[in-house]
C-alpha cells in the first residue's frame, strides 16, 4: 500500500446501473469510470509504477444483463472538493443510463456487504408460476447447480441455498409475476440471483433470459444498509 | 436505442453492448425534422468497424447538417444474426433502431474485399433487396467507398453509386442532390442522372461492358450522363477539411479505443506492392498545430488514455518530432499515453527512440518486407539489412526485449534463396541482442516473424503479376520454417487460400457478382475471419457460374490488356505503373518522392500540388 498522505480523501460514488447500461460488462464500467472521471477533469490518485492508471475501487462486480441502483466506486481525491458538485459533474460525463446519486465519505468497507436486495420480474403471469416459485423457496432445502473453482479448474456443483436466503416476496405488478427476494452478497457467499432463476425456470418451464433483474440494496451483517 | 422486440435477444447473446447504441456522443436526432437519413454500414463487427477512422468522419461530418441524421451499423455476429432472423427482427441503425430498409442512403465502406458477403447480408438482414435491380423506388439508394472501390466492379451487381477517394466532400453533394430529388418525389433513375454529373460519382449501371472471347475486358461503354471514366475524389486543405471534435465512446473495448489524429494523406514511399501507397495520393500534410488542437478537443471530449497516430509510415510526417513534442506537453500531465504505430527502419532517430522510452513499452514492430537486398529492391522497400541491424541494435539497448518483424510471401520474381533470407535476416536481429553490451541482463530476447501472403492489387506496378499459388506458397512456409534454427524466433503466416479469394476480387470484374451472390446464398460470410471462411463455398460458386479463380488470380497479364478497373482515374498514369513494373524485374529502385518526384501524376487531382515536394 502507498502512503495515505499522498491523496486527501477517500470518496464512495453512488451510482445507478440502469436500462440499456445493464449490458455493460464489468471490466468495461471500470473503463467507462476511468473515462468519465478523466472528461469530468477529477484530479484522482494514480498507481505508480511501470505502467500508471486511475485507482478506482469497486465494492462488488455487477453481472451482465442486472440492473441496480445500489453500485458503488471508491476513488482517492488529490485535492478537497465540494462532493455534491462534484456528483454532478460526473454524472454529466456519464452516459444517460448510468446515473450519480450520491458521493460520501464511505460508512464501511466492502467486506461488510453481507446481503442484498433484488427484485426478479417474469414477464409472464402465468397462475401457477407464483404457487410453484413458493414451493420451491419454501421447501426444507433449496439445490441449485453453482459453478465453483476447484483449483484452476471450474466444476459444476451442487448446493443447498436455503441458508442463503434471508426473505422474499412473491407479488403481481401490471400483469407480471415478481420476486423481492433477499440473497446473501459479498465477496465470500454471493449468490447470484439467476441461480435462482434458473431453479425456477427448470422446473415450470418459463424462458429464464426473459427475467428481469435489479438490484436495490445492499446490507450488512446487522442489516444495516451497506454505504 | 433499442427496439422492444430486440431486448429479449440481448440476455442470450455474446458482448449485446455491441447491439445497444447509446454510446457517449452518439448522436440522436428527432426523425421528423431530419430530411435524410444515413446508415453508414460498416460491414464487420462492431468492434472492427467502430475502430475505422472514415467513419468517425463521416459520422460526424453528416451529423454537422441540421437536415440530415447519420446512424451507425454493423454486421451482427452469428449468434444475433440467428436470433434476429428467427425473431424476424430487422438489422437496425444503432442510434434509432429504425429498421435499414427505413433510410434513404444507405453507405457502405469497403475496407477489404473479403467483407464483401457482409454487405449482402447486412442488406437482407435490413430487408432491403440485395440485388439493385430489385430495388425500385427512389430511396434507399446503397452507395459504396473506400479502398477496394478502386475497383469496385465485382460488387456492382448491389451498388446503386460507387465514391472512389475521399468521402468528405463528395457525401455533402450528393445528400443535397438526394434531399432535392426526394422533395421533387424525382424516379430514382432521375436522381441517378444528375449523381453522374458530380465529380467522383460512379454508376455502374450507366455502363455497358464488354468481354473478349478469353475472358478479358473488351470494351467499357458509358451510357446516359456517365463520364467515360470517374476521377476519385481527394480533400485539397486537410486543415480546413472536417474532422470530428469529438468521438463515440464504445461501451465495450474495441480495436482501435484511443484518440487517432489524421497526420497527412497519401505516401511518399512508393512500395510497389502497397496499394494504399498508390490509390492515396497526392501527398497533402496537416499542420502540427492543427493534429495536435484536435487530438486534444478529442482526449477532453473522450476520456481517452491514449492517443495515436495515424497515417501511412506516420513516421515519415515532415513535423513528426515537433507533434510529438507538442502532443506530450499536455498528454504527459494528463496521464496520457501517446501511441506511434507504423515507423520505418530507415529514419528511426535515436531521438524519436528516447521520446517513445518515455511511455509503455510493448514489443517494437518492423516491416523489412523481404529477406534479401535483392528482392527489398524490386518491392522498392528502400530498406537495407544495415537499416533493419541498426534499428534492431538501437531497441534492443533501448530495453525492448522483443521484435516483430513483417515479411510478405509470394512476392514477383520471389525465388527460395529469398525465403531462407527472411530466416538468415531474422537470425541476425536476433544474434545483434548478444553482441549488446547495455543489453538486460536476465531477459530472453524474442523475433517474431510474420509472413503475409502478397496479393497484387489494382492501381499498383503490380497490377499485372500473376499471384502465387497456395501451393507453391505452402511450399514456402515450409521452407522458411525448415530454414530457422533458433528457438527464440517464432514464425505465423496466414492461411493462403483467404489471399486467394481476396486477390480474385481485388481484381475481379463484374462478372463475379454471380459467384458472390451465391457464396452468400451458401452462407458465406465474414470471410475474413478464420473460423467462417469457406473456400469449398466459393469453389462450388465459381464452377456454378463457369469461372476460375484462376482465371483472375494467377494469369499473367499483358501491359496492353484493358482492366475493369480502367474506368476509375486515381490520378496515377498506367505509363508510370509500367515503368516501375519494368524496374521491379530489374530489380531496380526509385526513390521516395521528397527525394525525387517521379511524376506519377497524382498531383493533377490537386491542382499540381503535392506536400512531398513542398516541404
Amino acid at each position: 500500500m502507498p502512503e495515505p498522505n499522498k491523496w486527501r480523501s477517500e470518496v464512495r460514488v453512488f451510482y445507478e446501473k440502469t436500462g440499456m447500461a445493464k449490458y455493460i460488462s464489468h471490466l468495461d464500467t471500470v473503463h467507462l469510470f476511468t473515462r468519465a472521471i478523466k472528461r469530468a477533469k477529477i484530479p484522482i490518485w494514480f498507481t505508480e509504477g511501470y505502467n500508471p492508471h486511475a485507482f478506482l475501487t469497486f465494492a462488488m462486480p455487477l453481472s451482465l444483463g442486472v440492473e441496480s441502483y445500489c453500485e458503488t466506486v471508491d476513488i482517492r481525491l488529490m485535492q478537497d472538493e465540494d462532493l455534491e458538485e462534484l456528483a454532478v459533474r460526473l454524472d454529466n460525463a456519464l452516459p444517460p443510463d448510468i446515473h450519480i446519486s450520491k458521493i460520501s465519505a464511505p460508512r464501511f468497507s466492502p467486506q461488510e456487504i453481507a446481503w442484498a436486495d433484488y427484485k426478479i420480474i417474469f414477464n409472464c403471469a402465468e397462475k401457477n408460476l407464483s404457487l410453484y416459485m413458493n414451493d420451491i423457496l419454501s421447501g426444507s432445502e433449496i439445490t441449485v447447480v453453482k459453478k465453483v473453482k476447484q483449483g484452476r479448474k471450474k466444476v459444476e456443483k451442487e448446493v443447498d441455498i436455503k441458508d442463503k436466503i434471508l426473505r422474499y416476496i412473491i407479488a403481481s405488478e401490471n400483469g407480471n409475476t415478481v420476486l423481492n427476494i433477499t440473497l446473501s452478497s459479498g465477496a465470500q457467499n454471493n449468490i447470484n440471483p439467476s441461480l435462482v432463476i434458473n431453479k425456477i425456470a427448470e422446473g415450470s418451464g418459463i424462458d429464464a433470459d426473459r427475467a428481469s433483474i435489479i438490484k436495490l440494496k445492499s446490507y450488512t451483517a446487522e442489516m444495516l444498509e451497506w454505504e | 436505442m433499442v427496439k422492444k422486440e430486440v431486448e429479449p435477444l440481448l440476455n442470450k447473446v455474446q458482448k449485446p453492448a455491441r447491439y445497444t447504441g447509446g454510446e457517449l456522443n452518439s448522436v440522436v436526432k428527432d426523425k421528423n425534422s431530419v430530411k435524410l437519413r444515413y446508415a453508414f454500414c460498416f460491414p464487420d463487427s462492431y468492434e472492427i468497424g467502430m475502430s475505422h477512422l472514415g467513419l468517425k468522419i463521416l459520422y460526424s461530418l453528416v451529423n454537422a447538417r441540421d437536415d440530415a441524421w447519420c446512424e451507425r451499423v454493423f454486421a451482427p455476429w452469428n449468434d444475433m444474426e440467428k436470433l434476429m432472423r428467427e425473431n424476424g427482427v430487422k438489422l437496425y441503425g444503432l442510434e434509432s433502431g429504425d429498421p435499414l430498409c427505413d433510410f434513404d442512403l444507405i453507405g457502405f465502406t469497403m475496407q477489404y474485399e473479403l467483407s464483401y458477403t457482409n454487405v449482402l447480408n447486412m442488406l437482407d438482414l435490413g430487408s432491403v433487396p440485395v440485388l439493385k435491380k430489385d430495388r425500385k423506388s427512389l430511396t434507399p439508394i446503397v452507395v459504396a467507398g473506400g479502398p477496394c472501390v478502386c475497383n469496385a466492379e465485382p460488387i456492382t451487381d448491389f451498388i446503386d453509386i460507387v465514391l472512389p477517394g475521399e468521402g468528405e466532400e463528395v457525401t455533402n453533394e450528393l445528400i443535397d442532390l438526394l434531399i432535392e430529388h426526394k422533395e421533387k418525389g424525382s424516379s430514382r433513375l432521375d436522381f441517378l442522372r444528375q449523381a453522374a454529373k458530380i465529380d467522383g460519382v460512379y454508376i455502374p449501371e450507366f455502363y455497358d461492358v464488354q468481354y473478349n472471347g478469353d475472358g478479358t475486358v473488351k470494351e467499357y461503354k458509358n451510357l446516359e450522363t456517365a463520364p467515360k471514366t470517374v476521377k476519385k475524389r481527394i480533400v485539397s486543405d486537410l486543415n480546413n477539411a472536417h474532422y470530428p471534435e469529438k468521438f463515440v465512446v464504445p461501451f465495450i473495448e474495441t480495436v482501435q479505443d484511443r484518440t487517432i489524429g489524421e497526420v497527412f494523406r497519401g505516401c511518399i514511399r512508393g512500395c510497389r506492392f502497397c496499394q494504399a501507397g498508390f490509390i492515396y495520393r497526392p501527398i497533402r500534410e496537416k499542420s502540427a498545430d492543427t493534429i495536435d488542437r484536435q487530438c486534444h478537443l478529442i482526449s477532453d471530449a473522450t476520456g481517452y488514455e491514449e492517443v495515436s497516430l495515424c497515417s501511412l509510415s506516420t513516421s515519415d510526417y515532415s513535423q513528426i518530432e515537433t507533434l510529438i513534442q507538442k502532443l506530450f506537453k499536455w498528454a504527459l500531465p494528463e496521464k496520457i499515453n501517446v501511441a506511434l504505430p507504423s515507423l520505418r527502419v530507415d529514419n528511426f532517430s535515436d531521438e524519436l527512440l528516447n521520446e517513445l522510452k518515455k511511455i509503455r513499452r510493448s514489443g517494437l514492430t518492423f516491416a523489412p518486407e523481404a529477406g534479401t537486398q535483392r528482392l527489398r529492391d524490386a518491392i522498392n522497400k528502400n530498406v537495407t539489412e544495415e537499416d533493419v541491424i541498426r534499428t534492431a541494435s538501437m531497441a534492443w539497448s533501448g530495453g525492448w526485449s522483443s521484435i516483430k518483424l513483417y515479411f510478405m510471401m509470394g512476392l514477383p520474381t520471389e525465388t527460395m534463396d529469398d525465403i531462407k533470407g527472411i530466416a538468415d535476416l531474422s537470425q541476425k536481429v536476433l544474434d545483434i541482442y548478444y553482441q549488446n553490451p547495455e543489453r538486460q541482463k536476465g531477459k530472453t530476447p524474442s523475433v517474431s516473424v510474420s509472413c503475409a501472403s502478397f496479393v497484387p492489387k489494382p492501381f499498383t506496378p503490380f497490377q499485372w503479376e500473376p499471384q502465387d499459388t497456395p501451393e507453391s506458397l505452402t511450399e514456402k512456409q515450409k521452407h522458411l520454417l525448415s530454414s530457422v534454427h533458433s528457438r527464440k524466433i517464432s514464425v505465423s503466416y496466414h492461411e493462403s487460400k483467404t489471399s486467394v479469394l481476396e486477390g480474385v476480387l481485388a481484381r475481379g470484374d463484374r462478372r463475379l457478382g454471380k459467384v458472390i451472390y451465391k457464396a452468400w446464398q451458401k452462407g458465406s460470410k465474414f470471410d475474413s475471419w478464420d473460423e467462417f471462411f469457406n473456400f469449398e463455398n466459393w469453389l462450388e460458386a465459381f464452377d456454378e457460374c463457369g469461372l476460375t479463380p484462376e482465371f483472375y488470380a494467377n494469369r499473367i497479364r499483358n501491359y496492353d490488356e484493358i482492366f475493369p478497373w480502367d474506368v476509375m482515374d486515381y490520378g496515377i498514369r498506367k505509363d508510370f505503373l509500367i515503368e516501375e513494373n519494368k524496374k521491379a524485374h530489374k530489380s531496380e529502385t526509385t526513390p521516395n518522392c521528397r527525394v525525387k518526384c517521379s511524376a506519377c501524376g497524382a498531383n493533377k487531382l490537386n491542382g499540381g500540388k503535392c506536400d512531398a515536394r513542398t516541404k
